[in-house]
């Protein structure tokens, strides 16, 4: 049942493994060792766990986020020019959300509102 | 013509049908609930906090003693449940409501016993009364169960069961109960004889599989320290524990099917499916049609809901641009459907447990004398509202479960709430499906 969490690639970029198979919450490279397809155009590899990714912000958050421990400081720098680009990006996103969410809201009481006082529905 | 039969599903169909909320509002609401959560889930990006929440767990303390203890007498309980239901089902009352076989198999075993699964821990490699006697059987162990055949073994037993129990009637003459429990029986032993009790019951026992992962929504696990506790469905969220088996994906979504597909054939919808099929084959006893027309909608279905998480799982793989196979993506995914499969298994059964537990504790303390009239408890009018919210309840750990694999796998904060679209698609049509179904009025399967 229990997925390896070693990585395929060289041993010398890659970090130890430092926590254990059953260690709840681990937080060893997930999805290192998943399969991929259709990599051939991938902007960036991963030097760590050699994951594809399609851009390279994806790789730097990646690499950051993942590979906290093993990363150098260009790529923490890095990691963290991608983390602030998003950052701006996530706050219109949930601007998005919550009016979304007002929305729903006001549907759901509306029809309760109708369907129970008027008999139309 | 069709059996009617008294709606044991009953407290559930007041909930749709009272007042005058329309049962098309209900549903939706459903849905609306599911897709309001995903929209709330998204506006949690604390990553570090989400793992830490998913990784609270408190050791339950125990001793070598009391662990054998337990462990011996659970075993024993386990091996005299068997005896019991194959000795009630060849010497007991033939009326269902009366025979302690028919009892402790649907009330005491399929509905209390997995609830407890998921509610509490999976006690199922213990309590297996089919184990414990096969460990004991000497010598075997020496056909090899190809690895490569994953889960499917598991999932083909599964459809297997699911379809003997809808087209016979197991649950109500304890006869054939007894048979299949024998026929299982034999089975069972002669193949964890022949591949060794381990590799039976962890790779290919249908029961056994469906226990364990039930068994990892629960907030007791077993893990290298001993029993832990855990919030509810957070293990479920642990990134080293996927199912890496080929068919582990099939298994889970066999799971979420077979449960809809019991409730799905209790619908009048479906009785009139049935009858116009049956009566459009005119040559073929319309018996025959029918059980036919069942194994096929069981398997039709199943490829359906497979189809589409596979969908799901290809728009997800273009909606993030990664380069994830879609196969690893559904794998990555799997563990959040246990949550919806528990909370549709809950939904249905915890009235059918309830209202006849009474008359299974008669008829355990009583195996073999005729309790008379059988007790049943009658539940409280809003029963059926809160089994209602069990289907909604086990979506929301779902988008939960969801959400926390998601921030595990893809980089970022947003690629991950982008990545569960198609997947929240899938759910709030898949709520408001299990809703529409559970509020339907309870229609005994046709032809059979």
């Amino acid at each position: 049942m229990s997925r390896n969490a070693s990585s395929t690639t060289d041993a010398d970029a890659a970090p130890e493994p430092t926590v254990s198979d059953d260690a709840p919450g681990s937080i060893q490279a997930p999805g290192s060792d998943l399969a991929t397809c259709g990599d051939d155009d991938a902007a960036a590899t991963c030097r760590y766990c050699g994951r594809p990714f399609a851009t390279p912000d994806a790789h730097d958050l990646h690499v950051g986020d993942v590979h906290a421990d093993a990363c150098t400081t260009a790529e923490r720098e890095a990691y963290e020019r991608a983390l602030e680009a998003e950052e701006d990006e996530l706050f219109y996103f949930h601007l998005r959300v919550v009016a979304a969410l007002a929305g729903l809201y006001t549907v759901v009481v509306l029809a309760y509102m109708i369907a129970l006082g008027s008999g139309i529905l | 013509m069709l059996a009617r039969a008294v709606a044991h599903v009953g407290g559930l169909v007041d909930a749709v049908n009272t007042g005058t909320v329309p049962s098309w509002l209900t549903v939706a609401t459903g849905g609306a609930l599911v897709g309001a959560s995903f929209l709330f889930t998204s506006l949690l990006t604390d990553h570090e906090g989400i793992r830490a929440v998913n990784g609270l767990r408190a050791v339950v303390p125990t001793t070598d003693g009391l662990r054998r203890a337990v462990v011996a007498g659970t075993r024993a309980l386990g091996v005299l449940g068997l005896v019991l239901v194959l000795v009630g089902a060849a010497f007991g009352s033939p009326e269902p409501r009366r025979n302690v076989a028919i009892l402790v198999v649907w009330v005491g075993w399929w509905a209390g016993f997995t609830m407890s699964t998921y509610l509490v821990g999976n006690a199922w490699p213990l309590v297996n009364p089919w184990r414990t006697l096969a460990e004991r059987l000497p010598g075997g162990g020496d056909v090899d169960l190809p690895s490569e055949w994953g889960a499917w073994p598991a999932v083909v037993g599964l459809l297997a069961l699911v379809a003997v129990e809808v087209v016979s009637p197991l649950a109500s003459v304890p006869r054939a109960l007894g048979v299949v429990v024998v026929a299982y029986s034999a089975v069972t032993l002669l193949a964890a004889w022949a591949v060794g009790p381990d590799a039976w019951f962890e790779r290919a026992d249908p029961v056994a599989s469906v226990f364990g992962v039930y068994g990892r929504a629960a907030p007791v696990q077993r893990d290298a320290d001993g029993l832990g506790l855990r919030l509810p469905g957070s293990a479920l969220a642990d990134v080293n524990a996927t199912d890496d088996r080929p068919g582990a994906v099939a298994f889970v979504v066999a799971l979420l099917w077979s449960t809809t597909f019991d409730g799905l054939v209790t619908t009048p919808a479906w009785n009139d499916a049935l009858t116009v099929v049956v009566e459009a084959v005119p040559v073929v006893p319309t018996d025959v049609t029918a059980v036919v027309g069942y194994v096929l909608a069981l398997v039709v279905g199943f490829a359906l809901f497979r189809a589409l998480y596979r969908l799901a799982a290809v728009r997800c793989r273009s909606r993030v641009d990664t380069y994830l196979a879609p196969a690893a993506i559904e794998r990555w995914f799997a563990p959040a459907l246990v949550p919806i499969a528990a909370g549709y298994h809950v939904a249905h059964f915890s009235g059918y447990f309830l209202s006849l537990s009474p008359a299974l504790r008669a008829a355990v303390l009583a195996p073999l004398s005729d309790p008379g009239v059988p007790q049943l408890a009658v539940l409280p009018p809003w029963f059926g509202t809160l089994q209602l919210a069990f289907v909604v309840l086990g979506h929301l750990l779902a988008v939960w479960v969801a959400h926390a694999l998601a921030l595990e796998v893809f980089p970022g904060l947003l690629r991950p709430i982008r990545s569960q679209y198609p997947f929240v698609v899938v759910m709030v049509a898949y709520t408001m499906t299990s809703a529409w179904v559970v509020g339907q009025p309870f229609d005994a399967p046709g032809y059979l």
